[in-house]
């Protein structure tokens, strides 16, 4: 065997089984739920066909558009929300923090919810929101409410709360790293230039961090818009997703192909947003080359 | 104490439930039933330790639930691939589409002990026979009646209006399946609730969406409503007949359950056995332990629901639960709305639904 064919083969040998799995868990599920898309609705279940009507129902129809806004205007904010929280605590941790022992174990800290089940940390929401719940017994025996509120849980808050929260550490991941690799000699060299803090902040340090940000804010808005579990546990009757609607949709509507439909909706939506903020990022790399 | 802890048990164990039934709907179940395995999908309480337990260890068979929470389940679940569940129980307004969708196998009634005493209104009834043949053994039956929290509610409600009083904003529920409409169109007063024509859908959705800002959520599952009772989010709502008030009367949480004037709907249970089964064996000798003394007591004394073999349910009944439960008086049921197939119509009202719990 000559070295290049062994090279050959030990490039397929690795190569070959992440390959496969992307071919076998993503292209062909993908592709088998693209033709589902155009199939027709028929009682009791459907038939394979080639139509555009799946598609235009979710255009044409109110509901399904509703609930798309819906889901793009609650990612947004779980997005931003993020962003408030995990911004300041990655700075923190990065520039102010001197330890780096402390560092590491506050940044553990904030990472550390991730090993704990979703669906616990949602649940527990539930219990601390509810109209017996944590913050009304609290707010009531403070005396700031005279009788708890229904306004904490079941509603569209409950979800941008509970979202926000676990998705934070996705969101101070990158933000994180981005400030740790800004190279301290420049915000050095800001200061001796004459520029305080906050200018050093504005002209240097966040426009040297925005790749992080970007990511970040991606991250939580893809992984929100694809929730339904906060819907389900948190949410009321105002707060139904794009993926609880997917989910009746292959669950009791037996409706596979709108369910399809939908998804290759927001697949494309998902895609759009990764594509545009990938862009954005990039342009910031040209800037300060 | 032991107060405090029960309560903390059951608290738990619901929790456990939901994160379970939630974990069932996220994972496409993998694998097969095994031999000496009966593996139901069915309703909450079906598959009761009660009278599983000593079905087990008397049949040597093991027996395996997944629970649904609304009878459009079914279908969703036997779609997206078999060979995993052995037994259903849908109601009577879904036996046929199982029968005509081809996921179910007919019963050799002649391998069901005691088949004559149940009630011939369910033995005959055209959601399990079709083609000369039985498709089903009817188990249960009842109510779905409406309950309210008697510390909260002063005055007893009586009319479904009160499900759309704004005194009660925000601690009223309904169940989250196409019985919504059926409740919506007896207030709007359409009482030909399984045959809507368009327009009185669609008067249907407006009358649910106008509700909807009253509503605090809309209920999946048993567990789910008995925990929103307990935790005070929900005074008011529709319920599965004895089941979830029982279970609520167990933690001390006073409710009541009513008929409201505009009606209300029946339901019936059939146990059937899905196509290809496997695990023939133990599937019958779990229809004959739910025909006899032992399930059909075991979902009365559990679920509170009425038992379908009016001869077993004589035999194993105190006379007081014989009549409470309306065993003595079949009638009863004609005076419910007694649950149809939708057939065609199904989508329609599938889709007004979804349409009301998109709305904003």
């Amino acid at each position: 065997m000559t070295p290049r064919k062994r090279r050959r083969l030990i490039a397929i040998a690795v190569f070959s089984p992440p390959l496969l799995w992307t071919l076998l868990f993503m292209i062909v599920p993908y592709a088998i739920m693209f033709t589902y898309s155009f199939y027709t609705r028929q009682y009791p279940t459907f038939v394979p066909d080639f139509q555009f009507g799946n598609y235009a129902t979710i255009f044409m129809k109110e509901q399904y558009f509703q609930v798309i806004l819906r889901t793009l205007k609650i990612a947004t904010l779980v997005g931003f929300l993020s962003l408030m929280f995990a911004y300041p605590l990655a700075f923190f941790l990065v520039f102010k923090v001197e330890s780096q022992k402390v560092r590491t174990i506050l940044y553990t800290a904030v990472i550390a919810p991730l090993w704990v089940s979703y669906l616990l940390r949602a649940y527990t929401w539930k219990t601390i929101l509810g109209s017996e719940g944590v913050l009304n017994s609290f707010l009531v025996w403070v005396g700031i409410l005279d009788q708890p509120t229904d306004l904490f849980l079941y509603n569209q808050f409950s979800m941008v709360v509970t979202l926000t929260y676990i998705f934070i550490p996705f969101t101070v991941m990158p933000i994180y790293t981005a400030l740790e690799k800004i190279p301290r000699n420049l915000v050095e060299a800001s200061q001796d230039l004459g520029l305080g803090p906050v200018r050093t902040f504005i002209k240097v340090i966040f426009p040297l961090s925005l790749p992080g940000v970007l990511a970040g804010m991606t991250f939580t808005f893809c992984l929100t818009a694809g929730d339904f579990i906060a819907p389900f546990l948190v949410g009321g009757p105002d707060g139904s997703m794009v993926a609880s609607v997917i989910q009746s949709q292959f669950g009791s509507s037996l409706n596979w192909p709108l369910g399809s439909a939908l998804s290759m909706v927001m697949l494309a939506i998902i895609l759009t947003i990764i594509s545009i903020s990938d862009r954005l990022e990039r342009a910031g790399h040209i800037d300060l080359d | 104490m032991i107060f405090f802890r029960k309560n903390i048990v059951k608290k738990s164990a619901s929790f456990i439930s939901t994160v379970a039934a939630i974990g069932v709907a996220l994972m496409p179940m993998v694998g097969f039933a095994n031999a000496g395995e009966v593996s139901l999908l069915t309703w909450e309480g079906y598959a009761d330790d009660s009278f599983i337990k000593p079905f087990e260890k008397a049949s040597g068979c093991k027996v395996l639930a997944t629970y649904v929470g609304s009878n459009d389940d079914f279908a969703a679940k036997l779609a997206a691939g078999g060979g995993i569940y052995d037994i259903i129980t849908p109601s009577i307004d879904t036996t046929k589409i199982m029968i005509r969708a081809g996921f179910v196998e007919p019963i050799d009634i002649t391998k069901i002990n005691g088949w004559e005493g149940i009630y011939p209104k369910f033995a005959e009834t055209g959601g399990i026979n079709e083609d000369g043949k039985v498709w089903g053994v009817p188990y249960a039956w009842g109510s779905i009646p409406f309950m309210y929290r008697t510390d909260k509610v002063s005055t007893p409600p009586t009319s479904l209006k009160d499900l759309w009083d704004p005194q009660y904003k925000g601690k009223i529920s309904l169940w989250d399946d196409k019985s919504a409409i059926y409740v919506a169109a007896r207030l709007n007063g359409d009482n030909n609730i399984y045959k809507l024509s368009d327009d009185q859908l669609q008067k249907a959705k407006s009358t649910l969406i106008e509700q909807k800002p009253l509503v605090r959520k809309y209920w999946a599952t048993a567990g789910e409503l008995v925990d929103l009772y307990a935790n005070g989010e929900v005074w008011i709502s529709n319920t599965w007949g004895g089941y979830q008030s029982s279970l609520l009367a167990e933690q001390n949480i006073p409710v009541k359950e009513f008929i409201p004037i505009e009606g209300a709907e029946g339901w019936m249970d059939s146990h059937m056995v899905v196509k290809g089964t496997s695990n023939t064996e133990c599937v019958y000798k779990f229809l004959n332990m739910a025909n006899s003394d032992l399930g059909q007591c075991g979902v009365a004394n559990v679920n509170g629901y009425s038992a379908a073999n009016e001869a077993v349910a004589k035999k194993c009944m105190s006379p007081e639960q014989f009549k409470t439960l309306h065993q003595d008086d079949v009638g009863y049921m004609d005076s419910l709305m007694l649950w149809e197939n939708l057939e065609e119509r199904q989508e329609a009202y599938m889709e007004i639904w979804n349409a009301v719990k998109a709305a904003n």
